[in-house]
């Protein structure tokens, strides 16, 4: 699944590491939806410049990012092939029955632009806050009860139920599925119902752990007051530097909408 | 089926969050008019877990497969927790393997979570209008039904923003060509989301029917 890398390099010495978890989410939260307001050209190269400044200052390897953007970068390499070649009316040039157009060129541009830069701020707020320390920082901002301790428990048997998973299927394949040569795009029936009782068999054993830990937890206390399966955080004050880092950030954020908001004018 | 960071406007991401709020407040009113609400708590966790492991599941039709969205069987399954487990399985992708967005969050969560909990509410209707079938029937058809809504509502979501969001410059009478062809060729998909659904419905009856009465 991949999951494992997600709090590889959390531990690292860097400016934006020390930044106070819930200011980084709050002001990289902020300058993520400013990056969604723009939508003039000339903004893109400050934008992702902007990111880039960010993510070097969070000293993560560019291997982490490339490792990231391999997955969502598919949908966006299917508009950068479909959008220039079939919007707009300007012809910029054309061979045989292609035509490359300057407003779907133009697009392009500027959707690609705040895709890998909102990316990339979500990645450096993934890749130097642990999950836990992330989750902290949300429900000391309002995250309701329920949806902290539905995360924090379904992250913690996520990859349990993964391996789970595995392990099945790998089972199957040995007891020979898949091995059978299916009829092109046809669904072949019977496979499809073992699909769908290894789907159920997986949520019948995930139920029934549940039950198990629902058990566990209610000897420790769970269930009983307000408490949360999340904790309190004993975060300490923010430093001087979190809260320079956030003036930046936001002063950033208010600039990229007044410069989005004049250029509309 | 999830729309990635950059595509939508700060406004319909904005939007997005808002409905997404009210669903979610609608849901987690829902969830604590139960007589005990941390009970479930765990069962939810550990089966949105399961969820999302189950949506890597792949149907092969070849030359390709078919990918399952699973956001119908979520509402049969989960009632009214469909929608909060919904939004922590899309924050989990957006945060595991950057499928979907953080400022999209809002807008899939809505895309998907609302026809999950329409898909929960076709699915309770097999004990009032389905009384008219007998078992196991009734709940194959209402299994089948909330599946294929609830990919077959999300998918119409999905194209529309789409389609009313990116291409400013693309004319009228190409985009309701595009919506029209995407819509279709989205019916077979609906259709297998239903039949894979009302199989797994019907496998959980046989073996552990107390999971189907959330």
């Amino acid at each position: 699944m991949g999951a494992t890398s997600l709090d590889t390099y959390v531990h690292r010495e860097s400016v934006i590491h020390r930044w106070s978890p819930r200011l980084k989410l709050v002001s990289l939260g902020v300058l993520m939806f400013a990056f969604a307001t723009v939508h003039d050209l000339a903004l893109v190269p400050w934008m992702l410049g902007l990111a880039a400044a960010l993510y070097l200052l969070s000293g993560l390897p560019l291997a982490f990012l490339r490792q990231r953007l391999s997955y969502p970068g598919l949908f966006i390499l299917a508009l950068v092939v479909v959008l220039p070649l079939t919007v707009g009316d300007t012809v910029l040039a054309q061979w045989g029955w292609l035509t490359l157009r300057q407003e779907g060129l133009m697009a392009t541009l500027l959707i690609v632009g705040r895709f890998l830069s909102i990316l990339t701020l979500g990645f450096i707020l993934l890749g130097t806050t642990p999950f836990l320390t992330l989750l902290h920082a949300m429900r000391s901002l309002g995250l309701p009860t329920i949806l902290a301790d539905m995360t924090l428990l379904s992250y913690r048997y996520l990859f349990e139920i993964a391996a789970m998973l595995a392990t099945m299927q790998q089972a199957m394949r040995l007891r020979g599925f898949g091995q059978k040569r299916q009829r092109w795009l046809r669904i072949n029936r019977q496979t499809m119902e073992q699909l769908a009782m290894l789907a159920g068999n997986l949520l019948i054993r995930s139920y029934e752990q549940s039950d198990r830990v629902y058990r566990a937890m209610r000897l420790r206390g769970y269930g009983y007051g307000t408490k949360s399966a999340v904790g309190q955080s004993a975060a300490a004050q923010p430093c001087a530097l979190s809260w320079g880092l956030t003036g930046v950030v936001l002063a950033a954020a208010i600039a990229f909408v007044i410069a989005e908001l004049g250029w509309l004018r | 089926m999830h729309i990635p960071d950059g595509i939508l406007p700060a406004q319909v991401c904005a939007a997005g969050y808002a409905i997404t709020g009210l669903a979610t407040w609608y849901s987690l009113r829902q969830i604590n008019r139960k007589p005990d609400p941390s009970a479930e708590i765990p069962k939810a966790s550990l089966l949105t877990a399961a969820f999302f492991v189950a949506s890597s599941i792949y149907i092969p039709v070849p030359p390709a497969s078919v990918h399952l969205i699973l956001n119908g069987l979520l509402g049969v399954v989960l009632g009214y927790f469909a929608f909060p487990a919904i939004l922590i399985g899309l924050f989990f992708q957006a945060l595991v393997i950057g499928h979907g967005g953080i400022t999209t969050l809002g807008v899939n969560a809505a895309m998907m979570g609302i026809p999950a909990l329409l898909a929960y509410h076709v699915f309770q209707l097999r004990n009032s209008l389905g009384k008219v079938l007998k078992e196991p029937t009734r709940t194959g058809v209402f299994a089948f039904l909330g599946g294929a809504i609830g990919l077959g509502v999300a998918a119409l979501i999905f194209l529309a923003l789409i389609i009313f969001n990116i291409p400013a410059e693309l004319d009228a009478g190409a985009e309701r060509t595009a919506v029209l062809a995407l819509s279709v060729s989205h019916v077979p998909l609906a259709i297998v989301e239903g039949i894979f659904t009302a199989m797994l419905v019907l496998f959980l009856r046989r073996v552990k029917p107390e999971l189907l009465e959330g």
